[in-house]
């Protein structure tokens, strides 16, 4: 069994041979950053403003964005892709402002399940995006 | 020393050299031909071309067509070889045009007189002991025309060469610089050294108003801007003073060029002379996108290319078309494209309770305007469409104020009463080119100068080309052509069609009447008896026949001909003054006083003019540079706007936001895109979807009721106080201010 990488070791991640591997990836990607939440909010004083609970959410959301692919090494290069984004969050390479408008709900990620664009058309969303559609 | 006297030496009889041998290996002796030294030399050791070579076809310059008006009287000459029939009174410069030979010019222009005086279009033509003009030249069957032989090279470098001479080095800081007759007729013609090493004489620049830019040192005299300005635009503001090398132009005493046709003089200088004073120093032309687009500050549709760097129109330069404006357009057209920069609305706003606006998002803006919406009744709602509008935002309007239970969706300058049952009444019959063919024109109440500066060109055309007469029934104005005031009211109007008047017989006896009726008529009370007595007239004189319809309706705006094809008619005079919502759609002329206190009013448009004061809920929208829209220009012509810049800030495109509010207030309209609103215009105005043609009126006055009701006696009134200033985009354009502050005729 491959060892799970940690936030220390940046090399070159090996190629998952199959879906099943990519997968084992992507749990193990998961557990790492909700590990780090703790660590995360210590840096960036998020006790008051959001609960780690959120974070995990937010963080399993952008994960399941994703739960479409299937080719393993897509996978790979996503979860390369997450792991510099965690690592980046750790090394306090961000600042609070970054956090808060990227993971914290009600701000960045959800427009998914809001109420306001449940029910309208394409052209509507389209309309209030921009003009040239 | 040194090289002068060793090249001196190489010239020297051959006997001193011949004994110092190696050394003058780096002597480069002279040799010349018979062939350089001289061009009629040249032309007798040219090789004869050999006989009967077949020559690949050729097509005319810029793909024009030759109209032969009498099949019989078509001449054949030879233009370099090659046989081509041109008709009787074509000049040798228009038959070698037929031939696709573009021969050099700077004085000849199409469309004015012919001056020879640059002699440029110098060509050489068989049995002639010198060059000819060929811009002035007649051609004459069997004529040989050589247009590349040495000698017509040498006469081309000869002139450009004296061209040069006093022309100053003004290249970098000349706005024509890139777009220069000079350089590419230089470049390709001109030799490459000049001989000149005297001091240049230079002149003083005149002020011609605050649009045209004067450096008069530049000028090469070809008279282009005087005969432009006496013949196309019909002021004898310019002309030549003085002679020989002296001479310059100018208007002699201290006049401004208060002409709406002033502008053209900008494109017609070769030469950065006369260049625009708004776009000096702005840009080059080769930073510039150019993109060919549709005028809409006048009904007339005329073509322009609007030139943007960017997000930002920088200028607007007329285009071709044949039927509408010719090569011309007028100062409104040319210079109001700044009025694009100001005042612009870029995010949706809603008006405080403290009475100020405050900038919304799309969503809250439209979920406010839709809760409103709904607490009127039906018939309170009414929707006007501006003068700018489009028909795809005026098709989208009326269908969504039908949808919510309500008729009253009209657009600008169309009174109560005006129906659009009958197309003729409303459009321009003899279309814009067919008033060449009128002899006798009557202005019933309109003033083309101001209200549509292209359609008086055209008359100003007819008049000096066929002598044609015209006489108006208005208040007194300017015209650029004789005409003849015959009053000021309806009672004239009357006189003629009671035939008292002397100028029937004038009527009678023309071939081709037009009468031309300003839709400024339309506002009156009395409209139906006036244009009851106008049919009468056009009856009586045989103006609206199978082959030519005289009767004309001259529009003040843009969107009046798509509006009225659509259906957008007032149809009760209190629809206003009862509304609770109003839906503004750019209309800015409409009279804010008499919208009630308490109604509910949204301003849809791009700029913050007159309307926007009272609104309640602002909605910004996009400007016709910035939209693909279509219009239909008064003699029924449709065309349509391309983008040129993007949308300034947060605006949309008109049609998208009433589509959109119309989803926000549970109006289902059954098409989300712009293929949707088009197939909508098809069926309900089929001429619409069909661009860049016209559709004629299908019937004429004979389905018009009977009118019962009397003419009143007011005179007309003008329906333009300030030719600079109609619409929202002049009024907030800095040039137009200044040109309304100096140019006007007080």
């Amino acid at each position: 069994m491959a060892a799970p990488f940690t936030l220390r070791k940046i090399g070159v991640p090996p190629n998952s041979a199959n879906l099943t591997e990519a997968r084992r990836r992507v749990f193990d990607f998961f557990r790492a950053a909700c590990r780090s939440i703790p660590t995360i909010m210590d840096i960036y004083n998020l006790q008051d403003v959001v609960a780690p609970s959120q974070l995990r959410f937010a963080i399993s959301s952008q994960i399941r964005n994703n739960a479409h692919v299937t080719d393993p090494k897509v996978i790979d290069l996503l979860l390369f892709k997450g792991m510099e984004e965690l690592t980046d969050i750790v090394d306090h390479a961000k600042q609070r402002h970054h956090i808060i408008g990227q993971y914290v709900v009600g701000e960045g990620l959800v427009q998914n399940t809001g109420s306001k664009d449940q029910g309208k058309s394409d052209f509507l969303k389209n309309f209030y995006t921009s003009n040239y559609f | 020393m040194g090289v002068g006297i060793l090249a001196s030496r190489a010239i020297r009889p051959a006997s001193r050299l011949l004994r110092s041998q190696p050394s003058n290996l780096f002597l480069r002796t002279i040799v010349s031909k018979p062939e350089l030294q001289s061009p009629e030399a040249a032309a007798v050791s040219q090789p004869e071309p050999p006989k009967n070579q077949i020559l690949p076809p050729r097509n005319p310059v810029g793909g024009a067509r030759v109209h032969f008006t009498n099949a019989e009287d078509a001449i054949e000459v030879f233009v370099d070889g090659y046989a081509v029939k041109v008709p009787k009174g074509f000049t040798v410069l228009q038959a070698c045009e037929v031939a696709g030979v573009d021969i050099p010019r700077f004085c000849y222009h199409s469309r004015l007189s012919i001056a020879g005086n640059c002699r440029m279009c110098l060509v050489e033509v068989e049995k002639s002991p010198k060059p000819v003009a060929s811009c002035a030249m007649p051609a004459l069957p069997g004529m040989k025309i050589k247009t590349d032989t040495p000698i017509a090279k040498k006469a081309r470098e000869g002139v450009m060469e004296f061209l040069l001479m006093n022309h100053p080095l003004d290249c970098p800081i000349c706005d024509q610089g890139g777009e220069c007759d000079l350089q590419d007729q230089s470049m390709a013609f001109g030799s490459d050294r000049g001989r000149f090493t005297e001091m240049k004489r230079s002149v003083v620049d005149k002020n011609l108003g605050p649009l045209v830019k004067t450096v008069m040192t530049r000028c090469i005299q070809c008279t282009r801007c005087v005969r432009f300005a006496s013949e196309v635009a019909g002021v004898q503001d310019l002309g030549m003073l003085g002679r020989g090398s002296g001479e310059e132009i100018g208007t002699y005493v201290e006049k401004l060029m208060t002409s709406e046709l002033s502008g053209n003089v900008i494109d017609i200088c070769p030469v950065g002379a006369l260049t625009s004073k708004p776009f000096a120093f702005k840009a080059r032309n080769w930073e510039l996108k150019g993109t060919e687009t549709i005028d809409v500050s006048d009904a007339v549709g005329s073509n322009i290319r609007v030139d943007s760097r960017g997000p930002e129109v920088m200028r607007i330069i007329p285009r071709l078309n044949e039927d509408i404006n010719e090569e011309w357009i007028s100062d409104k057209t040319r210079f109001s494209y700044d009025g694009l920069k100001r005042q612009r609305l870029s995010d949706p706003m809603i008006r405080d309770s403290d009475g100020r606006f405050k900038v919304v998002s799309w969503r809250d803006a439209l979920a406010v305007v839709g809760d409103i919406i709904h607490q009127v009744k039906s018939d309170e709602i009414v929707g006007i469409a501006g003068q700018l509008s489009d028909a795809e935002s005026m098709m989208v309007l009326k269908d969504f104020v039908n949808r919510m239970g309500s008729d009253n969706v009209w657009c600008e300058g169309t009174a109560v009463g005006v129906d659009a049952d009958l197309r003729y009444s409303y459009l321009m019959n003899s279309s814009i080119s067919g008033l060449e063919n009128a002899d006798v024109f009557l202005l019933v109440g309109t003033q083309p100068r101001v209200e549509a500066a292209m359609v008086n060109a055209r008359i100003c055309k007819t008049v000096r080309a066929s002598n044609a007469k015209v006489a108006y029934i208005g208040p007194p104005a300017d015209f650029n052509y004789d005409c003849k005031h015959l009053g000021t009211g309806p009672d004239t109007l009357k006189e003629i069609a009671e035939g008292r008047h002397p100028f029937c017989s004038a009527l009678k006896n023309a071939k081709n009447p037009a009468i031309i009726v300003g839709a400024g008529l339309f506002n009156r009370t009395d409209k139906d008896a006036i244009l009851a007595a106008v049919e009468s007239i056009a009856q009586a004189n045989n103006v609206v026949r199978p082959d030519w319809n005289g009767l004309n309706y001259l529009l003040l705006y843009a969107a009046q001909a798509a509006a009225l094809d659509l259906g957008l008619i007032q149809q009760s005079a209190k629809a206003l003054e009862s509304a609770r919502f109003v839906y503004l759609m750019g209309a800015d002329d409409v009279d804010v006083d008499k919208i009630p206190k308490d109604a509910f009013v949204v301003y849809q448009g791009h700029h913050g003019d007159k309307a926007v004061y009272r609104a309640n809920v602002i909605l910004p929208a996009s400007a016709f540079t910035e939209k693909e829209g279509t219009y239909e220009n008064t003699e029924g012509f449709t065309q349509q706007t391309v983008p040129a810049v993007p949308t300034v800030g947060d605006a949309r495109d008109d049609w998208k936001i009433v589509r959109a509010l119309s989803e926000v207030s549970g109006v289902n309209l059954p098409y989300n895109s712009i293929e949707g609103v088009r197939s909508r215009i098809k069926s309900v105005a089929p001429n619409l979807v069909h661009t860049d043609e016209r559709e004629p009126a299908a019937f004429g006055p004979s389905l018009k009721p009977e009118c019962k009701e009397t003419m009143s006696t007011t005179p007309f009134k003008p329906v333009v106080e300030n030719f600079y200033m109609t619409n929202a985009i002049t009024r907030a354009s800095k040039i137009m201010a200044q040109c309304s502050a100096v140019l006007l005729k007080k």
